[in-house]
């Protein structure tokens, strides 16, 4: 290539001679040298200016071609001429945004460095979100980077697809929809994901305007027609309801995972986690919580009863107790829907019953009955009529209007039948993926390759669905593009961009302006437009501003109100409910399905953050698996790999088994969205439930037939299971009470420290002698520390991936997961307890980061002096300085130390190990050879760790060092007075928290300087639940736990003994 | 001359059992073993060992450059068990490396004449243990090519080693020891090579023998300082047979996790490591006689006694086992008490029953004079002993690590073809250069053993009662 030393260098010239350089035919054949698979793409018109200008590198690229022939590249420094405006050099800038997941926006706040998007973390001011965010908005930054994300528009000829430019696509839509217009759009059907944004709904109207005949459909995989439907049956419209787990002390939950899979999850956490809160004073009023659920959810993990039933029988004991709740539920006095329904047959039994009913009659207008989506409307119908029957709603729950209520399977099955009908000629799917999840009887697929029906098809990945149509459109992600959403409470929350659309694409909005012929073609003006013709207001550009600012616009939520219930409705539903029942067939399986923890309903499935996530309760990574009993699995002869058939009403799938605890004998649950492939990440990872899942069973289906076909793949997962009885089980059980330490409200209010009495906790009393002299911290200015609460953390995982992203932890592939080389800097463990596997007493959750040892056993082995203590008294890892022998990590009795046996940051993730797998890493790659798109997440202000250092959680050093620095520099401007008054720089406690901590939903995470007697984790460690975990070693940890508090049924009146005590399988 | 076979296995104390047979005198010990070197042509089995081993030398070599170019990820190290086959191969060759030592330096100061028929290559075997155990803490380390920030290299940074841990202890204990026993073995060597360099039929061999043997000339000066040299390295060398294994021992002992953090490691380590050792003396020497007819000189008495302290020494190991049991129970730690039980009852019940049999029950055989003079029985014996003895560190290491505290950091260690592929290089290794030794170097101490023959005595007869001329 011509060399630009050689060229003109001064002044503009240099700059117009890239641009030439970079389309002469030796510079294209060196880019298709240097990146083969993309090659074409940066070329391509409009995408190689776009990505130069995005990347702000072009002189970077100039300097890659002479990365040829040694490892590390060339790079040039080009400085602006001119600074832009608000933007220094390496400071980052914060944006409001909102994210938009099946129809509910998060409120989020986005870290931007240098116009890159790096860190997600919930809006403070948002009224869902108050700072805290789940896992997938805390991933969501990595699916803006992911290189296997749709690229081009797609256009389908003759069978064939190929690759056209978005030119050509808009000339043709203009011409297709002209024709579509001069028929007043009949024959167009729109099929969206569900959406509650105004200006969707806007840009909709407006459509319909255009195409009178169109016809709109929405349609989500992971839906909530049922509690539309049940809200409809029971208050004569569909509402939605508004849960306040703060203020409820006796919750039941009918199958509902609140904490984890529902849109309000993160207000819901926070919400249940401060009903938790008590002191010995007032431990009586910690909530209690009863779960009803087939499979273990977070939220059964998190119950103080929990009942394994079958999903199909949650709605019988529904009606069991609607019948002793609700004055009209049934005329007759047993109550029993059915005669064969007797609570023995659901598996729990009458005093168990009797419990729950005097429980929530003895908290009137404090208990809270929740049905799950996956129950059938009865059951929604019964929940929210108990709730109002004891006065519950109005004060525990509250309903706000529904926006759009479409049901959701209804809309897609009417638009198969109009497909079949031939009635629809064009159809325009706004994301989402109908071919790969849309109920597996309809049969969409069918109806879209019949060839009678021109498709479009707007989406992030390349998926099924793009396949199968005419043509493909890019869509931008959220965080390149303007929008706007409402959350669950109807917030209306901007979707601001922070970034130009990398890769191309254009939103929902956009595609919509440009199919109905707007002249407002730009996602900006569209919102703007909704916003100020909705708003009214002369000062608009003042609340615009404010908007974008807070990030929603204040006071938007929808009004709380409490709708009367139907007369009549309660009866109804239990007769449903008994015509619907029938008991169990022996050696039949119900499948249920859920939406998977990780990848939610699929869309995730390309995110190697949430792939590597493990499961809160299986903690399986990079695959889903059917999960089933172990009394179940006995009688089957498999074990957790061995793969099954699962055959429902004519339909087979094969799949990998995981043998859970907790799970119901007759009951297997299945997650959904894997077994798709949307790239490199996804590829060949898990089983494809939806190809069991049909209209009529959307939430489960009974009847299923499994059985073993031999075989066995394997699943990755971060914990092991030990069957109770061999040793390591018996071991296990053996240290749990000293390692995870909890009591009951009662042991609670007796004895309040129980957490350091060792006759409760069995743990050794430590000796506190030390071989060494203890490093001496007595004059240090910080003593960072961090407290968990173990009584708040429900495990969500939402602070793994915010640690992930923070921290620049690289993804290992399920192959180096089951070598146990996962790299999460805090873990959360999982343990089961008590004797019997199959029904075990309780699930519980240990968030575990790094413990910060004052006596730290890590730094007395390493030989190189690569792991010491700073002067805060921080355990601190210097990577530059590791050697790798890994002694630290032996000698770590949390084992909170993680390894880079490979260069995992430039490594391809593989799902499988063995001789043809073999990535030589250090010869063929040269040291920047990471994609270059991956790259720009990356935080700057945190090293990239190479293969062959040690390294673990630093309470994110970055973050104490920029707090460090903005306080002395606060210290600094300071009067000499006020110098003289403040001698000593302090840190305010609340200006700043380690990613953890920032993330999580509960606020079970407290980080500060304990030294600072104001801080709240000064006052955390005074509380007297406090322990350290292992203190015997006198490692003297500085994070410290918080032990749980369990809040076991009353014992029924008339009777010794505990419900507690006789839990099913 | 005859060559009738005599038996000096027996147990008469009145009479001191010869330990070179069949008549041999000065002349023909010098021109015996001098021809396993001068033969024209190696035996025929020497040159079919000698491409098996150099065959696994090249996938030592292999699997080292693969490793280097891609990460210690090949190997099957996890979390928790960060350390894996390397260290247990590391601590295996240390303690083959430590019968040498044991019978160049102990065993002399001891006045044990039978030492004399082996000890040179019970050296040269602990050389190349040596050699091979250095190489794992080398290659296993993350990032190999700054390895040598483990000396304590002086730099402008002055960033020296972290003197607390026992990896820095361990740099120390196996360099003395290597360097000791080094020195130890060449300058015994010195008069045999001088002997080659005299018998030398080419150029080559002159010179370079000649180099090797430091002008000796035989003269009283030369006998007498060389005598003085050999008691100061002995003397030198016995704490070093204590010391590098109770270092070594400290990897593990100083830690804090269950299963290693035991005060019985450095004892244990070192009669574990003299029994090892032994184990492989016996497994070279008993093919080694064979091959070129060095049965007069590594007699059936030879072989009886070393079977002697592999029944003592496995004993030894037992004891330990047993009582870290004891130890386990007495702690009262829940901690401890499940390290043990789940060794012996747990995921790796295998590993350590293995270990059992072979390094307790095994020898016990010795217990039978039979056994004792049975070379089939004695070289299976020895053959198991190094299997338990491989298999003990592999049970050390890999159980406590794998199941340790928290038990949601448990798993299960399995190797990787690369794990294998370089413990069975690392053979290859070790073969390669003991062939290579067998070949070109004295492979008896040709001058040590004439001492112990009656011609070397005053009165010619091997009187009880009288002074040693070597020491």
């Amino acid at each position: 290539m011509p060399s630009i030393a050689g060229g003109n260098l001064r002044g503009k010239a240099y700059w117009r001679s890239l641009d030439e350089l970079a389309d002469t035919p030796e510079f294209r054949e060196f880019m298709h040298r240097e990146f083969p698979a993309g090659a074409t793409d940066l070329l391509d018109s409009g995408e190689r200016r776009q990505f130069l200008r995005i990347m702000g590198a072009s002189l970077a690229l100039a300097g890659l071609s002479m990365a040829s022939c040694r490892r590390w590249p060339r790079e040039t420094i080009a400085p602006f001429a001119h600074r832009p405006d608000g933007r220094t050099p390496g400071m980052p800038t914060y944006y409001a945004t909102s994210m938009e997941l099946a129809g509910v926006a998060a409120g989020l706040l986005v870290t931007s460095f240098d116009g890159r998007p790096t860190k997600i973390e919930g809006n403070p001011e948002h009224p869902m979100n108050r700072g805290a965010t789940d896992a997938w908005s805390q991933a969501s930054v990595l699916e803006l980077y992911d290189p296997d994300r749709s690229r081009h528009h797609m256009h389908r000829t003759d069978g064939r697809r190929h690759k056209t430019g978005a030119d050509e696509f808009i000339a043709w839509a203009a011409k297709h929809f002209e024709g579509v217009s001069n028929s007043r759009g009949s024959g167009l059907a729109i099929l969206a994901e569900a959406s509650d944004s105004p200006s969707m709904l806007n840009m909709r109207e407006r459509l319909l305007k255009r195409f009178g005949r169109a016809t709109w459909y929405e349609y989500e995989p992971i839906n909530r027609d049922n509690e539309l439907a049940g809200t409809g049956d029971a208050f004569g419209a569909p509402w939605r309801p508004q849960y306040a787990f703060d203020r409820a002390k006796v919750i039941v939950s009918l199958d509902a995972d609140f904490l984890m899979t529902d849109p309000a999850m993160v207000r819901n956490t926070r919400d249940f986690a401060a009903g938790r809160r008590v002191t010995p004073e007032t431990a009586d009023s910690m909530s209690r919580l009863y779960v009803f659920e087939s499979g273990y959810s977070l939220t059964g993990a998190n119950a103080d009863v929990r009942f394994g039933v079958r999903s199909a029988d949650v709605a019988a004991i529904a009606a069991h107790l609607a019948a002793r709740l609700v004055p009209d539920a049934d005329a007759r006095a047993d109550g029993a829907p059915g005669d064969a329904a007797s609570p023995e047959t659901l598996g729990i039994d009458q005093e168990t019953l009797d419990t729950i009913v005097e429980d929530l009659e003895a908290h009137r207008g404090e208990g809270l009955v929740v049905a799950g989506p996956g129950q059938p409307a009865e059951v929604h119908v019964l929940a929210h009529l108990i709730n109002d029957a004891l006065g519950n709603a109005g004060h525990t729950v509250s309903y706000t209007a529904v926006p759009d209520a479409q049901p959701n399977v209804a809309a897609i099955t009417d638009l198969v039948e109009a497909m079949k009908a031939g009635t629809v000629s064009t159809l325009v799917i706004l994301g989402g993926d109908p071919v790969y999840n849309a109920p597996v009887d309809l049969d969409f697929r069918g109806q879209l390759d019949s060839g009678r029906v021109t498709s479009i098809h707007l989406g992030i990945y390349d998926n099924e669905t793009s396949r199968h149509c005419t043509w493909h459109v890019p869509r931008a992600h959220y965080l390149e593009s303007w929008g706007d959403a409402r959350s669950w409470d109807g917030s209306w929350s901007v979707v601001q961009p922070l970034i130009e659309p990398l890769l191309g694409g254009r939103s929902a909005i956009e595609l919509l302006a440009l199919i109905s012929g707007d002249e407002v073609t730009a996602g900006y003006d569209i919102v703007r437009r909704t916003m100020s013709e909705s708003a009214r207001r002369t000062d608009f550009e003042t609340l615009w501003r404010r908007t974008l600012h807070d990030g929603f616009l204040v006071g938007s939520a929808f009004t709380l109100q409490t709708p009367t219930a139907r007369r009549g409705a309660a009866a109804t539903a239990v007769e449903g409910i008994r015509q619907q029942w029938s008991p169990a067939s022996d050696g039949s399986f119900e499948l249920v399905f859920v939406p998977d923890t990780k990848i939610f309903d699929g869309r995730y499935v390309n995110n190697g953050w949430l792939q590597e996530l493990p499961d809160p309760l299986t903690k399986l990574t990079w695959d889903n698996a059917v999960l089933m009993g172990i009394d179940a699995a006995g009688r089957l002869g498999v074990s957790t790999g061995d793969l099954v058939r699962i055959s429902h009403q004519g339909r087979e799938v094969t799949a990998a088994v995981l043998v859970m605890p907790g799970q119901h004998p007759g009951s297997v649950t299945l997650s959904l969205g894997y077994g798709q492939s949307l790239g490199s990440v996804s590829e060949g990872a898990g089983f494809n439930f939806y190809l069991l899942r049909a209209v009529g069973g959307m939430g489960f289906a009974a009847g299923a037939s499994i059985e073993p076909v031999g075989g066995h793949y394997e699943l990755a997962v971060t914990q092991d299971h030990h069957a109770v009885d061999s040793v390591g089980g018996k071991g296990t059980q053996q240290r749990l009470p000293s390692i995870y330490r909890e009591a009951t409200v009662e042991e609670y209010r007796k004895n309040p420290g129980f957490a350091n009495d060792h006759h409760h906790t069995g743990a050794h009393v430590a000796h506190r002698l030390s071989l060494w002299d203890e490093s001496n911290l007595d004059g240090a200015q910080y003593a960072w520390a961090m407290s968990i609460d173990l009584n708040a953390c429900t495990g969500c995982g939402a602070c793994v991936v915010a640690c992930q992203a923070e921290n620049n932890i690289p993804i290992v592939g399920k192959d180096q997961v089951k070598r146990g080389r996962e790299m999460h800097w805090i873990r959360i463990d999982r343990y089961f307890k008590g004797h019997d596997p199959a029904v075990p007493e309780a699930a519980v959750m240990q968030p575990v980061p790094c413990m910060m040892c004052e006596n730290a056993p890590c730094e007395e082995v390493c030989p190189v002096a690569a792991t010491t203590h700073d002067q805060d008294g921080l355990n601190v890892m210097i990577y530059n300085r590791c050697v790798g022998t890994r002694y630290c990590s032996n000698n770590c009795p949390y084992k909170v130390r993680r390894f880079n046996y490979f260069d995992y940051i430039k490594r391809r993730p593989v799902r499988e190990s063995g001789l043809l797998h073999v990535q030589l890493d250090y010869y063929t790659r040269p040291q920047s050879d990471t994609n270059p798109l991956r790259r720009l997440q990356f935080n700057p202000e945190v090293t990239v760790r190479s293969r062959g250092v040690m390294e673990k959680c630093t309470y994110c050093v970055q973050r104490i060092s920029a707090a460090k620095i903005a306080a002395k520099n606060r210290w600094v401007k300071l009067s000499a007075q006020d110098k003289a008054r403040d001698t000593r720089v302090t840190v305010a406690d609340d200006s700043f928290t380690s990613a953890c901590a920032q993330a999580c939903p509960a606020q079970a995470i407290v980080f500060g300087d304990k030294n600072d007697a104001a801080s709240r984790v000064t006052a955390a460690f005074k509380n007297e639940r406090t322990y350290e975990m292992l203190e015997e070693l006198n490692t003297k940890p500085r994070t410290r736990y918080q032990a749980r508090l369990r809040n076991p049924a009353p014992a029924p009146a008339g009777s010794g003994s505990s419900p507690h005590a006789v839990q099913h399988g | 001359m005859t060559t009738l076979p005599i038996d000096n296995t027996f147990d008469d104390p009145a009479q001191r059992a010869p330990l070179v047979l069949n008549h041999h005198d000065f002349g023909t010990v010098t021109e015996k073993i001098c021809s396993v070197n001068e033969a024209r042509r190696a035996p025929r089995a020497w040159y079919v060992a000698f491409v098996i081993s150099l065959g696994f030398l090249g996938i030592f070599g292999a699997m080292i450059m693969y490793l280097f170019a891609t990460g210690v990820g090949v190997w099957g190290n996890q979390n928790p068990v960060m350390w894996g086959f390397p260290i247990i191969n590391f601590v295996f060759w240390v303690g083959i490396g430590h019968a040498g030592t044991l019978i160049s330096a102990i065993l002399f100061l001891f006045r044990q004449r039978w030492r004399t028929g082996i000890n040179r290559f019970a050296e040269a075997m602990t050389i190349f243990a040596v050699i091979c155990a250095g190489t794992f803490p080398g290659i296993h380390i993350g990032r190999v090519w700054v390895f040598y920030w483990m000396f304590p290299i002086p730099n402008q940074m002055e960033m020296w080693p972290q003197f607390r841990s026992p990896l820095v202890w361990d740099v120390f204990a196996i360099g003395t020891y290597f360097t000791v026993s080094l020195l130890f073995w060449y300058t015994g060597m010195v008069p045999d090579l001088a002997t080659f360099r005299d018998r030398a039929r080419t150029k080559i061999q002159a010179i370079i023998y000649g180099i090797l043997a430091l002008g000796w000339r035989g003269s009283v000066r030369h006998w007498h300082r060389y005598e003085r040299a050999y008691l100061l390295l002995a003397a030198l060398a016995t704490p070093l047979v204590l010391s590098v294994h109770s270092v070594v021992s400290f990897d593990f002992a100083v830690a804090q996790l269950p299963g290693w953090h035991t005060t019985i490691f450095p004892p244990y380590f070192v009669a574990g490591a003299i029994f090892s050792g032994f184990a492989m003396v016996m497994t070279l020497a008993i093919p080694a006689r064979q091959l070129w007819g060095l049965k007069d000189f590594i007699t059936l008495r030879h072989l009886e006694n070393m079977t002697k302290i592999i029944l003592v020494t496995g004993s030894m190991v037992g004891y330990a086992y047993s009582m870290e049991f004891f130890i386990a129970w007495y702690s009262g730690s829940m901690y401890e008490s499940f390290a043990m039980l789940n060794r012996a009852f747990g995921q790796y019940a295998w590993a350590y029953w293995i270990m059992v049999t072979c390094n307790v029950l095994v020898p016990q055989v010795f217990w039978f004079r039979a056994a004792r003079q049975s070379i089939p029985i004695m070289f299976t014996a020895c053959l198991l002993v190094n299997l338990g003895m491989w298999f003990e560190r592999f049970v050390i290491v890999v159980t406590s690590l794998a199941q340790d505290y928290l038990p949601s950091s448990w798993a299960y260690f399995t190797p990787t073809w690369v794990d294998l592929l370089t413990l069975a290089g690392s053979f290859g290794l070790f073969m390669t250069l003991f062939l290579l030794f067998c070949r070109y170097l004295p492979i008896i101490a040709i001058a040590e053993i004439k001492h112990t023959m009656p011609e070397a005595l005053p009165h010619g007869h091997g009187a009880a009662h009288r002074q040693e001329p070597t020491a």
